[in-house]
């Protein structure tokens, strides 16, 4: 299994947001966490991604711990260990957060060189590959501030999965995209499935996450509710 | 005319000091500013509080009040840094005055960049260092560079203040002259002569922001 969450809670200020969250993502499986703003979906994905701390629970990537609940509270994975786990994700954030003051090319390049220690001219070409694959050869020497919406999530995407990992977040994919591109972007989801990769999906947006997913997991004050 | 250029070479025996106290503060004030303003938006909470201390005393009293206590108050209690040359004491008072500055400026660039850019950074596997190096320092140079400008616009005009130790600069000199010929005149000429130098660090400075310049 390429991800495990176990009985995962987390409070913020006695406020309970997540409570006993159980779920796996496959290989090759697209699965979705859908539900309002507020449900908790955002915080499920910061405690995989590590960027939050779970007050309790279970959290596996690749086989990895995250964090394990050990003689009744959780033990986080070292700053070494966080780093190899990451090294196995890859996440696409609701703003993208590119890095503003690099090119297209260069925001995909960045973690090939300076974190893999690929050299430039190969990671140049890995980078102009997954661009093209995205269709966005054409803006590989643009700046973010010159794309539209969807251009800067493809190349978040790009960004992401240029260091082939084997798990891909994404948190609110659709929300600022018209629907010509969100078509295009289930079109995308699904090609990086069919090579292996577990997807998973945070999103309020139903129909989308109904065509595109393999599983849709409904988050309700900040439980599971339902399989479907 | 034949009195300013009479006077001019007098003057500008003084230059060496004020564009050596210029020099020395810039080069090693802004790296120190830098560190300071780490230390302010550091996890470490004493850390924090040392910098936030250190700002608040150094940007919270004259610049020449910290010149005399170093200038003379530091020998007077027996401590003796840079033994009896004394232009040293006068580049410490400004460093250490100027990286206060430099330090606040900093931070609010450091605090400007979006947090949602860290995280994905930290995502990609990038390890702090490579993050503040990468991905703030340049977003943040070319945010402050305007606000430095100004500091660095203030600074030489602020080398005047070294007269009042005693030490010879252009400003001193001007002073002395003005006093022995009863004329205003040195100070017009001095006048002029920053008026030059700031006229090229402006220009220097455009040319550097246009150089950092990226749409947003």
């Amino acid at each position: 299994m390429l991800l495990e969450v176990r009985g995962l809670y987390k409070a913020f200020k006695g406020n309970q947001v997540l409570s006993d969250i159980n779920f796996d993502v496959a290989e090759g499986e697209i699965v979705s966490l859908l539900g309002q703003s507020g449900a908790g979906k955002t915080t499920i994905l910061r405690c995989i991604t590590g960027l939050e701390r779970p007050d309790q629970g279970s959290i596996f990537v690749n086989g990895r711990a995250m964090c394990e609940q050990k003689d009744g509270r959780p033990c986080f994975a070292s700053k070494q260990e966080l780093y190899n786990i990451r090294q196995d994700m890859g996440m696409v954030f609701q703003s993208y957060h590119l890095f503003p003051h690099m090119t297209v090319l260069k925001n995909v390049t960045l973690a090939l060189t300076d974190v893999h220690k690929i050299p430039a001219a190969k990671a140049r070409e890995m980078a102009l590959n997954m661009l093209e694959t995205l269709g966005l050869s054409d803006k590989a020497d643009s700046h973010p501030y010159e794309l539209s919406g969807g251009q800067k999530q493809r190349v978040a995407i790009a960004r992401s999965c240029v260091t082939n990992p084997k798990l891909l977040c994404f948190d609110e994919p659709t929300a600022a995209l018209d629907p010509q591109t969100t078509q295009e972007m289930t079109r995308i989801i699904r090609s990086l499935a069919a090579e292996g990769m577990g997807i998973l999906i945070i999103s309020h947006d139903m129909p989308f996450v109904q065509a595109v997913s393999d599983r849709v997991l409904t988050v309700e004050n900040g439980k599971i509710k339902q399989s479907a | 005319m034949s009195y300013i250029l009479q006077i001019l070479p007098q003057i500008l025996e003084g230059l060496g000091v004020t564009l050596g106290t210029f020099a020395v503060t810039l080069v090693i004030s802004i790296p120190i500013g830098g560190l300071i303003a780490l230390c302010r938006v550091s996890k470490i909470r004493i850390l924090r509080w040392i910098s936030g201390f250190y700002t608040w005393v150094l940007r919270g009293t004259p610049l020449l009040l910290q010149m005399f206590l170093i200038f003379f108050g530091l020998p007077a209690v027996g401590v003796r840094l840079f033994g009896r040359t004394r232009l040293p004491y006068v580049f410490f008072a400004f460093i250490i005055n100027y990286a206060a500055y430099f330090a606040e400026i900093f931070r609010s660039g450091i605090q400007s960049v979006e947090k949602g850019q860290i995280e994905a950074a930290k995502l990609l596997g990038f390890k702090s260092a490579q993050i503040n190096l990468k991905i703030v320092m340049p977003q943040v140079i070319k945010r402050t560079l305007p606000s430095i400008g100004n500091e660095i616009i203030t600074l030489i005009k602020d080398t005047s203040l070294v007269y009042a130790l005693g030490i010879t600069e252009i400003f001193k000199i001007a002073k002395s002259i003005s006093t022995r010929d009863v004329t205003l005149t040195p100070y017009i000429v001095v006048g002029v002569i920053y008026l030059i130098l700031t006229a090229v660090i402006t220009k220097l400075l455009n040319r550097a922001e246009k150089k950092v310049y990226y749409e947003e």
